[in-house]
């Protein structure tokens, strides 16, 4: 049994499936896509890709498939290579059951929009383009997936391009992915000039390479997967469809950066600068998630502010030097997010389109399928012991406390957790518990399976992940074995702190004391003041500079100072000076000719 | 309507926005119940002010005050202006003209209603100059007062711009 070749066929037989509905249409008229056939299409190839990654779990056998070289120059070729790993095995099966809930959970939730069959094709579409990243073994591959991803991000936030709002959101996500996209080409760029080659395997050793190329490639994941800096799109794109905030904003292109430093791990090893620039970087953009996810009252920006906020988290992890660790937060993370969001889209509909936490309360008796997974897809968010959260994250913070780096990336992410458990517990309060505050006449419902099954799918996988994925795969590095009682429960203690400070909270909020604005509760709602002062100051400068230069350096300085006017300038000075010296007075003259007789006399001794 | 707006429907304005920031603040309606009595209580006891400069003068106060303790995130409703479900459906909002742009097979699917079409068309025509020498009578020479339309005056004749109210698309086209 040639298992690489079995491994190989499986992989590309996942690949080729879900390009059939794409494919098939095109070819004949006869066959034309719907919604369920598009669902099915991902659920068969769910299932075919759980055989190759069996194979890896029962064998540890990895693979790496050339298909075809495109032979560019003379010593520069670019082969269309996949790379079947670890990663790509574990990631293609929990990327295609949160896809395929997500799909289901769609046919009900746009069930009423005329163009449901192009918005399941645009998701399918991107679907192929993050698994192509995923199982790239080149960057040149990588970038395509990525570039798609990106694209299909832009259709699908401007799914209604009716609203302004829905096109400025789009429009964001395209500009900050593309200033992140000058950080991956520059990589290639250095990689191609170094190696000759874009290939993994080519990468040169971490001690030939320098930090420039590094830098690219957190710059890429900075744009990509939203960290401090270059994150706002993140939030606006919640104007698209709940299923693809679920889809894609959540599980699988917002990791995408991620993905890019844990598969270019190797150059990063030994650079300490990079390693310190992710761990700050990381922790910075995780409490900063946190910090705005606490005052915000729509319930799709608080998952996306946490979404936000777990992946600094991630980003920290890779500043540790644990892309393993990094990997299976990525992986628990998808299930228990598309989750969350999936249960507000249940919860949209139901009161009719309302999204404002304010106007919510009570549900827990009304939708209770959705209220309960709601709960538990918090809980394993915060990092719930033996839920899915649990083992990614418990593991990620006490490596962080027994390393002996930066402490104050360690006091942020700590604190960061804390705010997780706050706005998590304020969201539940608000949403599910207390007194009834929904808007009158809403269609609230749940029973259908289309909504039910996928949620408590995902459901099933926040718990259990978790557990399969670390009992099936051994630890690459030692974690930490030995740590005092403190540093072993300061993650929970610092949970429970902050679930006890929301109840508090929230307790305070029913006494009857009139809340003001305060600095820092504007802080928070303004989300840090930071898009209005990078997205004008940013841009007026840049304009001003090009004016200035356009103006004053080119026309003024190079076309008229240094040309025509700047010689005539000189010109005139000097005609000036001579003119005075034309004064008709012989004596003059007399004296210029003594002079000039006394200068050759003396230069030709 | 003149562009200026009298005093009462300012002092109403500032009343029901203190309210709804009110109860943006407020999340747990007995707390804002509570809080809007007290507010409501404030309103009623400079109702009988008849001194407008000290009326305006409240009224200022009572911005004043408005714009410190607003909220930075006001509950908007869905559908309103700056609500989330604003102008969503927008893109489906087809004019009726794209009607006639239809394929003769893609029309004969509907053949009734197209052949209806045609005599509602034909009507259109024939009232349109009607309309517009109606509007051009009853508008003042400045510039017409209000946006609303007159209603038809002679019998027979149908009101103007009847067209455009019809045929315009409903508010959600799904």
């Amino acid at each position: 049994m040639d298992l690489p070749l079995v491994l190989n066929i499986f992989m590309l037989l996942t690949l080729t499936t879900l390009i059939t509905p794409i494919i098939f249409p095109l070819l004949s008229n006869n066959l034309k896509n719907t919604p369920t056939i598009i669902t099915d299409t991902v659920k068969t190839s769910f299932l075919i890709s759980l055989i190759p990654m069996t194979i890896h779990i029962h064998s540890g056998m990895e693979s790496l498939t050339t298909l075809w070289e495109w032979k560019f120059i003379m010593n520069f070729k670019i082969p269309l290579s996949f790379k079947i790993d670890f990663y790509s095995l574990t990631f293609f099966p929990i990327a295609l059951f949160v896809s395929w809930s997500i799909l289901q959970f769609a046919t009900w939730y746009m069930a009423s929009d005329p163009y449901i069959t192009k918005f399941f094709t645009y998701l399918l579409l991107f679907l192929i383009a993050m698994l192509i990243l995923i199982i790239a073994n080149n960057l040149f591959v990588l970038f395509i997936g990525w570039e798609g991803v990106g694209i299909m991000s832009f259709l699908l936030i401007s799914w209604w391009h009716g609203r302004a709002e829905a096109n400025t959101a789009a429009l964001q996500a395209v500009l900050y992915n593309r200033v992140g996209d000058v950080g991956l080409i520059l990589c290639m760029a250095w990689l191609a000039y170094t190696t000759n080659s874009w290939e993994i395997q080519q990468f040169p050793s971490p001690s030939q390479t320098t930090t420039l190329p590094l830098l690219g490639l957190i710059l890429a994941a900075t744009g990509k997967s939203a960290q401090f800096g270059l994150h706002p799109w993140l939030p606006a794109a919640m104007e698209g469809p709940t299923p693809v905030s679920a889809l894609l904003h959540s599980s699988t292109m917002v990791v995408a950066g991620i993905f890019l430093l844990i598969r270019t791990h190797p150059l990063f090893t030994n650079n300490q600068t990079a390693l310190t620039l992710c761990l700050c970087l990381g922790a910075l953009s995780t409490l900063f998630a946190a910090t705005c996810a606490l005052t915000q009252n729509d319930i799709k920006k608080i998952i996306a502010f946490s979404t936000s906020s777990q992946l600094g988290l991630m980003m920290v992890t890779i500043g540790l030097n644990l892309p393993q660790l990094a990997f299976l937060h990525i992986s628990t993370h998808a299930f228990f997010k598309a989750m969350l969001f999936l249960c507000s889209g249940s919860i949209i509909h139901s009161l009719n389109g309302e999204q404002d936490i304010r106007k919510m309360g009570g549900l827990q008796k009304m939708l209770p399928t959705t209220t309960s997974c709601l709960t538990i897809g918090n809980l394993a968010l915060m990092g719930t012991p033996f839920l899915a959260g649990f083992y990614s994250k418990d593991q990620i913070i006490e490596n962080l406390n027994t390393s002996y780096l930066n402490t104050w990336a360690l006091l942020l992410t700590l604190l960061a957790t804390s705010f997780t458990a706050v706005y998590t517990m304020r969201m539940t309060m608000l949403v599910q518990a207390g007194f009834v505050r929904i808007p009158p006449l809403t269609p609230v419902n749940e029973n259908n399976p289309a909504v039910t099954s996928p949620i408590t799918r995902l459901a099933l996988g926040s718990i259990t992940a978790g557990f399969f994925i670390t009992s099936y795969v051994l630890p690459p590095k030692t974690p930490p074995m030995t740590m005092p009682l403190s540093i072993k429960i300061t993650a929970l203690v610092v949970t429970a702190l902050g679930i006890v400070l929301a109840l508090e909270l929230s307790k305070m909020t029913q006494t009857l004391i009139l809340t003001k604005q305060t600095p820092l509760y504007n802080f928070s709602v303004s989300l840090g003041y930071f898009n209005p002062l990078v997205h004008r100051l940013s841009t007026t400068n840049m304009l001003a500079k090009g004016q200035n230069i356009a103006s004053h350096l080119v026309d003024l300085s190079w076309f008229k100072l240094l040309g025509p006017e700047g010689l005539a300038n000189l010109q005139l000075m000097a005609a000036k000076t001579a003119t005075t010296m034309h004064s008709g007075l012989i004596k003059a003259y007399l004296g210029s000719f003594a002079l000039s007789i006394l200068i050759i006399l003396t230069s030709t001794y | 309507m003149a562009a200026y707006l009298t005093h009462q429907q300012k002092v109403l304005r500032l009343y029901k926005k203190s309210l709804r920031h009110l109860e943006s603040w407020c999340i747990h309606r007995d707390k804002y119940r509570y809080f809007a009595c007290l507010l409501r209580d404030r309103f009623d006891k400079n109702k009988n002010v008849k001194d407008m400069v000290k009326a305006t003068e409240l009224l200022k106060a009572g911005e004043a005050e408005f714009w410190a303790n607003q909220h930075p995130q006001p509950y908007v409703f869905a559908d309103s202006p700056g609500g989330i479900a604003y102008e969503r459906y927008e893109l489906y909002k087809i004019p009726e003209w794209c009607l006639d742009f239809w394929h003769p097979s893609e029309k004969a699917m509907y053949p009734d209603y197209f052949a209806k079409r045609e005599q509602w068309k034909k009507l259109q025509q024939e009232s349109w100059e009607r309309e517009i020498k109606q509007l051009q009578e009853e508008t003042p020479a400045d510039g017409p007062k209000t946006e609303a339309l007159p209603p038809a005056r002679k019998e027979g004749h149908l009101p103007p711009m009847w067209w455009h109210h019809v045929t315009r698309p409903r508010e959600r086209p799904m």
